[in-house]
């Protein structure tokens, strides 16, 4: 058994890089955290900032060209980044699972919805394949998909985008992992199936107290369902907080610029307010800090010299604006 | 004058012939009357599967209307022919949803301004078409120098910006976009935008505007449809609608719309995930309605204006003059 403030996951400076006819590019520059069990991550950034990458990498996902410099990933005190792959196999989809942002094209098209579920169960759990099928109809039930039991023969094509999210979520689940990596799950569907495999996910990661990492472009996806927030931008973490007091007080001016540009539903607004510029390109870092050529509070300093993680009261923020405080 | 776009009664079915039994018939369009006001922005929010995308392909002479009226730009779409469809395009162009398949992976910039602008034998002389693109990449947020580069060069959102660039290569008058953002980062989201809404201000353009997304709806548009299984729910100005939304399924949306404001706040109302339609019933939205009773099973589906401007599909509702909550 696990206390309840052990770390689930835990990783400690991750450098991930792509090799590239011209050397080495590095695309995560040590990024660290801690997830506790039972509770869900929020990892955001913009497209490049090394979210997928970083997502990839907790399962050891990562496109050949890619490979982990440097860093620990542990997950219950093994570290899986140099875990062989044999051990690997028995934690993945099993101990850790993912889903993916594209759900119909993370289905295989030529199978069966139900020969698909049932097989991550016959392959890490001893049990017969009616048994296996049994489970199979309990899991599309509990992901709210009427009708399971006839479901089970239809192919992917034969289901939404929302549907196929859903039947991605209870293959996620099928062995009740410890940690759920869900990357951009909700990107590809409308707002209303949107809030709908939101509040499912939530529900299902408190029914069973795992824990959740979840990568997001919006800001305002996690709001809802993240207990603590970091936020990514060219491969290094801005600022790591607690949800509430984050979407209180956003204390780097990055995250600030992205809770800004959100378009309200609530009021109408006349421009809205946006970071200027673009973010870099990898291998291109600026000097100093990476965000220092778009931000509005930029002094001499933040064009010199990176500035590391500053702590206050359990939050951490990458920014010179900070020391000291 | 008339409006820019015109849409009287249109019904689209689309058919797969069968060679024995009955034909195959998908009713996608349903008795839809809409009107694009002249320099404004008509706003169809729906989801994914209500008939908004194929609103534009009838309306783009992509797809023939079963029956009904379509008039762009005072002419039927439907009657135009080849010569004609390729001079009304001059007044009226598109903009997709997907940046990075909507342009030609072999073409620059330059060919892919100039593309329009040859099909229709404009700015001939080179120094005048030089000094033109200049200022319609200008006008975008793009650079001359950027001209000899190739898509897969720019990011999402420059990619965008080139598609509004070849969009409004030929000064049109009516602007068909269709989710122009969602495939986009949230920051780069709030740069189009507010590009779409500063060049509808100087070119005088009048735009519709296809999301499933309240919340740039709001944003951008002067007037919004709410369309559900081919069917338009409810219409109004938008500040009409925002504050004081009477369709139970305008509601849901609202709702359904994430929010850093609305933390922790439970989704008004709760639509069921995927239910059958029923044919019979007369209202569409009656099967994933929290407010349905029997009287929606009964009578003629009917949109009628139940505050000034303001029409609304749903009878069971009595109407509330109200704030509503969600529009807090």
């Amino acid at each position: 058994m696990t206390q309840p403030d052990e770390p689930i996951l835990e990783v400690r400076n991750l450098k991930i890089a792509f090799s590239t006819e011209d050397g080495l590019l590095p695309v995560l520059h040590g990024l660290s955290y801690t997830l506790p069990k039972g509770r869900v991550l929020g990892v955001v950034g913009e497209s490049g900032s090394g979210k997928t990458v970083h997502a990839l990498s907790i399962l050891r996902l990562l496109p050949p060209t890619a490979r982990i410099t440097e860093g620990e990933i542990r997950y219950r005190g093994r570290n899986l980044a140099t875990l062989g792959r044999a051990e690997l196999r028995k934690i993945r989809g099993n101990k850790i699972s993912m889903i993916f942002q594209d759900p119909a094209a993370s289905l295989n098209p030529v199978l069966a919805i139900g020969e698909q579920l049932t097989e991550t169960l016959l392959a890490h759990r001893k049990m017969s394949k009616s048994a296996a099928r049994e489970k199979a109809v309990k899991l599309l039930e509990k992901v709210g998909i009427a009708d399971a039991e006839k479901r089970l023969h239809e192919y992917p094509f034969q289901f939404s985008g929302g549907m196929c999210q859903r039947v991605m979520i209870a293959m996620a689940l099928a062995l009740e992992p410890d940690v759920l990596v869900a990357d951009e799950p909700t990107t590809a569907l409308d707002v209303t199936v949107q809030a709908q495999i939101l509040k499912l996910i939530k529900q299902l990661q408190q029914q069973s107290g795992m824990s959740a990492v979840f990568i997001t472009h919006n800001l305002a996806v996690v709001a809802g369902i993240a207990d603590d927030v970091l936020v990514l931008y060219a491969g290094l973490c801005m600022e790591y907080a607690p949800a509430s007091q984050l979407f209180e007080r956003p204390l780097h001016p990055y995250t600030q610029g992205l809770l800004n540009s959100l378009a309200p539903v609530h009021r109408k607004v006349e421009v809205l307010p946006v970071i200027t510029g673009h973010p870099p390109v990898p291998g291109a870092l600026p000097a100093g800090c990476p965000f220092a050529p778009r931000c509005p509070f930029v002094f001499e300093k933040c064009r010199r010299e990176c500035p590391p993680l500053f702590e206050e009261n359990g939050r951490r923020t990458r920014c010179w604006l900070r020391e000291g405080k | 004058m008339t409006a820019p776009v015109q849409i009287e009664h249109l019904f689209k079915t689309y058919t797969r012939r069968r060679w024995l039994g009955k034909n195959w018939e998908k009713p996608v369009l349903r008795d839809v009357s809409l009107t694009l006001e002249e320099d404004h922005v008509l706003g169809l929010v729906g989801e994914s599967g209500c008939g908004k995308s194929t609103l534009c392909k009838v309306l783009l002479g992509i797809e023939k209307p079963t029956s009904g009226l379509v008039l762009a730009n005072g002419q039927d779409v439907a009657r135009l022919s080849k010569s004609e469809f390729k001079k009304l395009r001059r007044v009226m162009q598109v903009v997709y949803q997907d940046p990075y398949s909507s342009l030609d992976p072999r073409m620059n910039v330059r060919q892919l301004l100039s593309e329009p602008l040859d099909i229709h034998g404009l700015k001939k002389d080179p120094e005048e078409r030089k000094a033109f693109l200049k200022e319609l990449l200008g006008a975008v947020g793009l650079s001359e120098t950027q001209l000899a580069r190739y898509p897969h060069e720019f990011s999402g959102g420059q990619r965008q910006r080139i598609c509004i660039a070849r969009a409004l290569a030929l000064n049109p008058k009516i602007l068909v976009a269709d989710e122009p953002v969602s495939a986009l980062d949230v920051s780069v989201q709030a740069q189009i935008l507010n590009l779409l809404k500063e060049i509808k201000k100087s070119r005088r353009l009048s735009m519709l505007f296809v999301t499933h997304d309240f919340a740039v709806a709001r944003f951008l548009c002067d007037d919004i449809a709410v369309m559900y299984r081919g069917r338009i729910v409810e219409k109004a100005p938008a500040e009409d609608l925002f504050t004081n939304p009477q369709h139970p399924y305008t509601e849901a949306l609202l709702s359904a719309v994430p929010s850093v404001h609305r933390r922790g706040e439970k989704p008004s109302a709760e639509p069921a995930a995927e239910c059958p339609e029923r044919e019979s019933w007369a209202c569409p939205f009656a099967a994933r309605c929290r407010y349905a009773r029997p009287a929606c099973q009964e009578g003629p589906f009917e949109l009628k204006e139940v505050l000034p401007r303001h029409a609304c599909a749903c009878r069971v509702l009595p109407f509330k003059t109200t704030k509503s909550k969600s529009a807090v």
